[in-house]
């Protein structure tokens, strides 16, 4: 499986930003078992309804899972992203490799 | 105070010359438009002073709060309050100052209290998530990131930064622009210019003094480039391996169309700001002294006479009739908006194109081309004068 995060938005949207993307097979197994997990959840979870769309400069996050099934991404915004979503990006953040 | 000596369409030495015309109706005409102008001036004066004895502490009570890395407004915690003591958290205390000098701001600038002008609440969130490089406005408060500390540093402590989030709800509060597209891009300038304001006057900077940057305390020293933005050259705030060249553009021809999406940044608003920052930027220096004073008023008028849904043009045609009607028509600051819209390639409705052709692209603005404003000048006279002329002879048919 492989997790990809896009980053876009915020203060200073129009700077570039390089996707990260992580792939289970080259993960340890625990950390390949927590992501797959992490990703499980988020994709279970329903996004967030009915923003008011009032946030300015807020990020939005794009995570697309690529599996053996196919594609899937998964879309979501400051400050309104579910608990699921917000444990898979932090995951990701913290375990991409430094820029 | 700065002085301007000469403040209206006609220099004073021609009108004295015309006062001394053998034609008593241009002598009435001059005399008339020395009148006006007198008026005019003392209107100001007193404008400015009426606004410097209100300036009393307003309302707008600051509270911070501590999200502790949560990606989560709900359970960050109380970190200080208007009356309370100092925090041992630097973040919570750069906050809290911040807010409190973009308050005092709109307070003595623009006799405005707090965001909503009713002495709304200022609440700001710091350490929100992790690594955060970014800071925003949720719709009610202000949220800041640390930033990762290897290309962004502590938002908080920016004051343009915060200043542009507290505008986003003056903004929010007025015109209320639309988030995407022309209006969105306003609505990012606007956030941009007041926050750029908000750090000259309290540097007591003048318009060619200011750095006209966003967040140049942003970058961490490891990242080269100046700022995120540049109301000054937009296009040249930075040029680094990790982002790239800065892309905003400074006039219409270079207006990027991008799709009103997420991850078109909704048509472009970070972007094409761009142009709204760099007239404003020319007006500023067209006009002279201090920003906050001069074209400050006229956006800050403009805003709130603007419309949801306003254009670049829209705005544009807004700014040139506050400039009007602030500083008279035919003002040198109105012949400044007209020259700093035109300096990216946006013409003012109404007014022939020829008026301000006198426009260099980058930084300096003639107030107009001595010639074009003569012609316009005499032709306002010859409008007063045949308007003076009848007015005499309907007189003197109705005795
Ligand atoms: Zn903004």
């Amino acid at each position: 499986m492989k997790v990809t995060l896009e980053t876009y938005g915020g203060l200073a949207a129009a700077v570039r930003r390089r996707p990260q993307t992580l792939d289970t097979s080259t993960l340890p197994e625990t950390d390949a078992a927590e992501l797959t997990r992490l990703v499980t959840t988020a994709e279970a979870t329903p996004p967030p309804t009915g923003s008011d769309g009032l946030a300015r400069d807020a990020m939005t996050y794009a995570i697309t899972v690529e599996d053996n099934g196919g594609t899937t991404v998964l879309e979501q915004s400051d400050p309104t992203m579910t608990p699921a979503f917000a444990a898979l990006l932090r995951w990701l953040k913290t375990h991409s490799a430094p820029r | 105070m700065r002085t301007r000596p000469i403040n209206c369409i006609i220099p004073p030495y021609i009108l004295d010359k015309l006062l001394e015309s053998p034609d008593s109706d241009i002598r009435q005409a001059a005399l008339d438009t020395l009148l006006t102008t007198a008026r005019l001036r003392g209107e100001r004066a007193v404008r400015a002073s009426i606004a410097g004895a209100a300036a009393t502490p307003g309302d707008g009570r600051r509270t911070v709060f501590d999200c502790d890395g949560a990606a989560s407004l709900r359970g960050a915690a109380l970190a200080r309050t208007e009356d309370g003591p100092a925090s041992s958290d630097t973040a919570v205390n750069q906050a809290f100052d911040g807010l409190g000098v973009i308050r005092d701001f709109y307070q003595e600038v623009f006799h405005r209290n707090s965001i909503d002008d009713q002495g709304m609440r200022l609440d700001g969130y710091v350490h929100f998530d992790v690594q955060f490089n970014n800071a925003f406005w949720d719709g009610q408060q202000m949220v800041f990131g640390d930033g990762d500390g290897q290309e962004f540093s502590n938002l908080a402590g920016s004051l343009d930064v915060n200043g542009h989030e507290v505008t986003h709800g003056v903004t929010e509060n007025t015109a209320g622009l639309e988030y995407h597209n022309q209006s969105g891009a306003l609505n990012e300038s606007i956030s941009d210019v007041f926050g750029s304001l908000v750090k000259q006057w309290k540097l007591k900077q003048t318009a060619e003094e200011a750095d006209w940057q966003i967040g140049a305390d942003v970058w961490t020293p490891g990242i080269t480039g100046d700022a995120l933005r540049s109301l000054k050259a937009p296009g040249q705030a930075y040029n680094n391996p990790q982002f790239g060249k800065d892309p905003q553009p400074d006039r219409m021809s270079k207006f990027i169309h991008l799709p009103d999406t997420p991850r078109g940044d909704s048509g472009g608003v970070h972007i094409n700001s761009g142009i709204p920052n760099k007239a404003f930027y020319l007006a500023a220096v067209g006009i002279g002294g201090f920003a906050w004073e001069g074209a400050g008023r006229i956006w800050y008028d403009a805003l709130r006479a603007s419309t949801a849904d306003a254009t670049f043009q829209d705005f544009a045609d807004t700014t040139y009739q506050k400039a009007g009607d602030l500083f008279g028509v035919g003002s040198s600051e109105q012949a400044a908006v007209l020259a700093a819209w035109a300096g990216v390639e946006v013409q003012i409705s109404g007014v022939p194109k020829a008026r301000a052709f006198a426009v260099s692209g980058n930084g300096a603005v003639g107030r107009e081309d001595g010639l074009a404003a003569l012609s316009r000048q005499l032709g306002e006279l010859n409008a007063k004068v045949s308007g003076l002329a009848r007015d005499i002879a309907a007189l003197k048919g109705s005795t």
